[in-house]
């Protein structure tokens, strides 16, 4: 951090600046070796475990296992076709949404822009259950045909990898809405008012301006959805698919006995996290936070809509938006309902499975909330310094602090769970625990998988934040610590608060690669969800995946009222 | 002179003995198991055990379980190296047991000479299988049949009857079918091999690959399969515990229970893990486990007691009786005759137990899609 040094710097003050510089440093270092021992460190472990043998002897083998077994490469296609696909299904869902939201005026405007978010709140296998209650065999909708409109068989709606797809459309194209909304929003109608002055209009302009400028918004948004869908291994289990890469990874790794698959656990892993590095690598170029050119946000006159237009917009939004609340539907009546089957909707009701997970059992959820406080907490003490060097610094290292939080982005999850998984299981010299058998290591890898978002959301309101204010403070002698307190963190608290809001939100909600790590007695929801699922006890998981979700909702809404309509940007 | 500083150290070290032993807890307030044993039974036994911990010593046990299939939990167990982070092995197969036993992976099972012996050394004919461990390393803690489930609606409007394992080839089921995979979980593995020892290796894999012809669905835990059957998204459950059918038709579900010839029947071995954290309330629980009031407890469940001792039995309308219907009269499985052909020596082996799952993996799972086609 270099310091001002101006000829009036007594000796004190070089004394005290340079203590300042070292602590600054020390700071500096102090990140750095967060970053190398929970981020670096884990994947050159499960590098090495895929290199090598279950004797640690250096070996291709496992590789040539995997590329030479038909059924592993068709995982493999599987989950590229699948990523590509869900890409297209949300990019024509959620383009759609961003323009007509940003560009047209309509009645309940604000209000579908609040509901298109929603469906992103959607804990893992809570929204595939929710559709299958509705949509599956016995779903509601198969038992109305059947029992009242004559069909002799159910529809397969949810059966099959078209099943993953619905679900993973429904659930991520608001990524891409906020992402486009976000990138559309940055392009000032000036541009658009010079274009038009000689002479571009339509699709023209469309190619010319628009396009070019809201790519990089959309490449990171598509990557994204990309890399969720094909780290999901939870959605395709309930409706019976695993060839995909991610399920295999999943039920490979958790496979001890035999140690051959235990290793191809591992190999997929280690492909996962390469294909991801890869595909960053691709969308390097439009995905670094460098990028940003301007985040001010214009305001963007929007369009009147003739009568028809208006009822067609609302149609076509209304009935996505069915679509997208259908697992919500079928959450709220299977956490209620008892013994629900065959039926359209439970005849019986009972409060019973609240009961069960939030009185009874009341761990999940203040587990759930401590371990995503300490994450947030983590986000921000690392977080932020690393937004501030990124905005206002020139120190070494910053590039590949960008590249190293950008990365995490595209990390999946199972893939750095295991790397954690096969990283901290030796016990810390003259003790018998590891780390991975203490509570502390859910918050610490939720920490490294949610820090992007408090780097992005600080980033962006840095960079707002000109940086003449803070020259001014420091030129009438203000200390740094004292600028950055009455100065920068007025002005960027928002960002850093909503980028927060988004880690905790995020990291409430996640369950890849916590499920891996669990430690007995601490679970937090989303693993209570699984384990009560797969325990058969089908009511209690919808009673806590519908409490996650109205806790989700909630702090979407404190999100919504602090940034008013401009969200995304951590997306970004 | 010397007698008097004889009784003197005597008395003083009985003193010392007395304090110490009322000084340390008789057990200690925690318990953790890691078991394939699914919630419906493993969460009311610990609920027990804590109440009955809190009457007889006056000690709040805090206790929960790591649910995790039975080749995951003794895969993790191995993982551990001796350093667990659970106290109490349950459920499986007892083959596993007697390996983990063999790599100094257990301790003896500490019960009362008499309650040892009230359990039976083993169950069925022609091959009988062994309920408890001659070398003590584990005992078994009830008895449950992996059987057939089905949801009767569905059934009926299908037009099928099923009375044993041939009736699930019958055609009118494709795709009616839930079954789990035998890597992914034992009570399926124990199933696929009692078809495999009934109809011999290659006649077996023809009638598992029929089956799979018929199948819907491969779900990922063996839990799984009660739950979509009752749900009414699939007709028929292959290989399901006794117990786990039946804590859906106590959550207010609909099913049947089929008790198939020849069906495998567990004893559900518990073992103390070698370096158990809570090693003195690990044995308290087993100990809680074999008494009346946990094997009481247990029959609540559909599952059935070790010993011939205990008889499923209840006043009108009580679990118990619902259980007994649920099963078709079974009240003790020492009263019927139990047919088993699963060889343990034969099944068991580490070789055998990978050769059924890869073959299973690679001819069936990986293939299920053309199966379904072809036929």
């Amino acid at each position: 951090m270099e310091l001002p040094s101006t000829g009036l710097t007594t000796s004190f003050g070089t004394l005290v600046g340079r203590r300042r510089q070292i602590g600054g440093l020390l700071g500096y270092a102090g990140i750095w070796a967060f970053m190398a021992i929970f981020l670096i460190y884990p994947l050159i472990r499960l590098f090495y475990d895929a290199f090598t043998t279950n004797e640690e002897a250096f070996t291709l083998m496992n590789f040539y296992d995997f590329f030479t077994d038909s059924y592993y490469l068709q995982a493999l296609v599987n989950s590229l076709l699948l990523g590509i696909a869900t890409v297209i299904t949300t990019s024509v869902i959620g383009i759609t949404f961003a323009f007509l939201l940003l560009r047209y005026e309509f009645p309940f405007r604000n209000l579908f822009s609040f509901l298109s978010i929603i469906p992103m709140i959607m804990p893992p296998l809570v929204g595939v259950m929710g559709f299958v209650f509705i949509l599956g065999r016995a779903g509601t909708v198969n038992v109305i045909l059947m029992d009242y409109l004559g069909f002799t068989k159910p529809i397969n709606f949810m059966y099959g990898i078209h099943g993953v797809l619905l679900v993973e459309t429904l659930h991520l194209f608001p990524l891409m809405t906020l992402s486009i909304v976000d990138a559309m929003g940055k392009i000032s109608p000036s541009l658009d008012e010079a274009a038009e002055s000689v002479g571009s209009r339509g699709l023209r302009k469309f190619w010319d301006i628009t396009f070019p400028l809201t790519t990089p918004g959309y490449v990171s948004g598509a990557l994204l959805v990309f890399i969720w869908t094909f780290a999901d291994f939870a959605t395709p289990l309930v409706v019976g698919i695993d060839n995909l890469l991610a399920s295999q990874a999943y039920l490979n790794i958790v496979q001890f006995v035999d140690r051959r698959l235990f290793k191809m656990g591992i190999v997929i892993s280690a492909i996962m996290i390469l294909l991801a590095i890869l595909f960053l690598i691709v969308a390097k170029r439009y995905v670094a936070m460098k990028d940003y050119s301007s985040l001010s946000y214009t305001v963007i006159e929007r369009r009147k809509l003739s009568r028809a237009g208006r009822v067609g917009v609302i149609i076509f939004l209304s009935a996505v938006l069915v679509f997208a609340f259908i697992p919500y539907l079928g959450i709220i009546l299977d956490s209620f309902g008892r013994g629900w089957a065959l039926t359209p909707i439970p005849v019986k009701y009972t409060l019973q499975y609240f009961q069960r997970v939030a009185i009874e059992t009341p761990k999940f959820i203040l587990n759930s909330l401590l371990y995503s406080g300490i994450t947030v907490l983590i986000c921000i003490i690392i977080g932020v310094p690393i937004a501030w060097v990124m905005a206002r610094t020139q120190l070494p290292g910053r590039d590949l602090l960008d590249s190293l939080t950008t990365l995490i982005l595209a990390l999946p999850g199972t893939g750095i769970g295991i790397a954690y998984l096969r990283a901290f299981r030796e016990p810390f010299p003259f003790t018998t625990t590891a780390l991975i058998g203490m509570w502390i290591v859910i918050p610490l890898v939720l920490g490294v998988r949610r820090l992007p978002y408090t780097v992005r959301g600080t980033f962006a309101s840095l960079q707002i934040v000109h940086k003449s204010f803070e020259e001014a403070a420091e030129s009438v002698g203000a200390r740094r610590t004292t600028t950055f307190k009455d100065v920068t963190l007025p002005l960027i608290w928002k960002g850093v608060l909503v980028g927060s809001l988004y880690s905790f939100i995020l990291a409430l909600q996640e369950a890849s690669a916590t499920l891996l790590l669990v430690v007995p007695g601490h679970e937090m929801m989303p693993v209570g969800i699984f384990n009560f699922y797969i325990g058969g006890s089908v009511n209690e998981a919808a009673a806590l995946g519908l409490i996650l979700i109205v806790l989700g909702a909630t702090c979407l809404f404190a999100i919504n009222k602090i940034t008013g309509t401009k969200m995304g940007g951590v997306f970004g | 002179m010397k007698e008097i500083l004889m009784s003197a150290v005597l008395i003083s070290a009985l003193i010392f003995c007395c304090w110490g032993s009322s000084q340390a807890q008789p057990i200690e307030n925690e318990l953790y198991l890691i078991t394939p044993v699914s919630k419906d039974v493993h969460d009311p036994v610990l609920r027990a055990f804590e109440q009955y911990a809190k009457k007889k010593w006056n000690i709040d046990v805090k206790t929960s379980a790591i649910p995790k299939g039975t080749p995951v939990a003794y895969g993790q167990i191995l993982e551990w190296k001796g350093n667990p982070q659970a106290d109490i092995f349950w459920g499986g197969e007892g083959i596993l047991f007697d390996d983990l036993a063999a790599q100094g992976l257990l301790e003896k099972v500490q019960l009362p000479q008499a309650v040892w012996d009230e359990i039976p050394a083993s169950i069925g004919k022609p091959v009988p299988l062994p309920i408890k461990d001659p070398k003590g390393f584990w005992v078994g803690t009830m008895l449950e049949p992996y059987g057939i489930i089905y949801q009767p609606k569905l059934l009926k409007r299908l037009g099928v009857e099923i009375k044993d394992w041939d009736d699930l080839l019958n055609p009118k089921l494709k795709g009616q079918i839930a079954q789990c995979t035998p890597d992914r979980s034992s009570s399926s593995h124990a199933t696929c091999e009692v078809i495999l020892q009934t109809y011999g290796w290659e006649k077996g894999w023809e009638w598992l690959t029929k089956l799979a012809a018929n199948t819907g669905i491969f779900t990922a835990r063996s839990r799984d399969v009660p739950n979509v059957v009752a749900k009414g998204e699939f007709a028929v459950g292959f290989g399901v515990p006794s117990y786990m059918a039946f804590a859906e038709v106590l959550g207010g579900y609909e099913l049947m229970y089929v008790y198939p010839t020849n069906a495998y029947v567990t004893p559900e071995p518990m073992a103390v893990l070698k370096g158990a954290p809570h090693a003195k309330a690990a044995h308290a629980f087993i100990e809680f486990m074999i008494s009346e009031e946990g094997q009481k407890l247990i029959s609540e469940l559909g599952v059935y007691p070790i010993t011939p001792k205990f008889k499923v039995q209840g006043p009108p309308g009580s679990n118990q009786e619902k259980a007994v219907a649920f099963t078709g009269g079974v009240r003790s499985f020492f009263d019927i005759p139990v047919g088993n052909v699963y060889d343990v020596t034969l099944a068991g082996e580490k070789k055998r137990v990978e050769e059924v799952n890869s073959y299973f993996r690679k001819e069936i799972t990986e293939k299920h899609q053309d199966i379904v086609k072809d036929k």
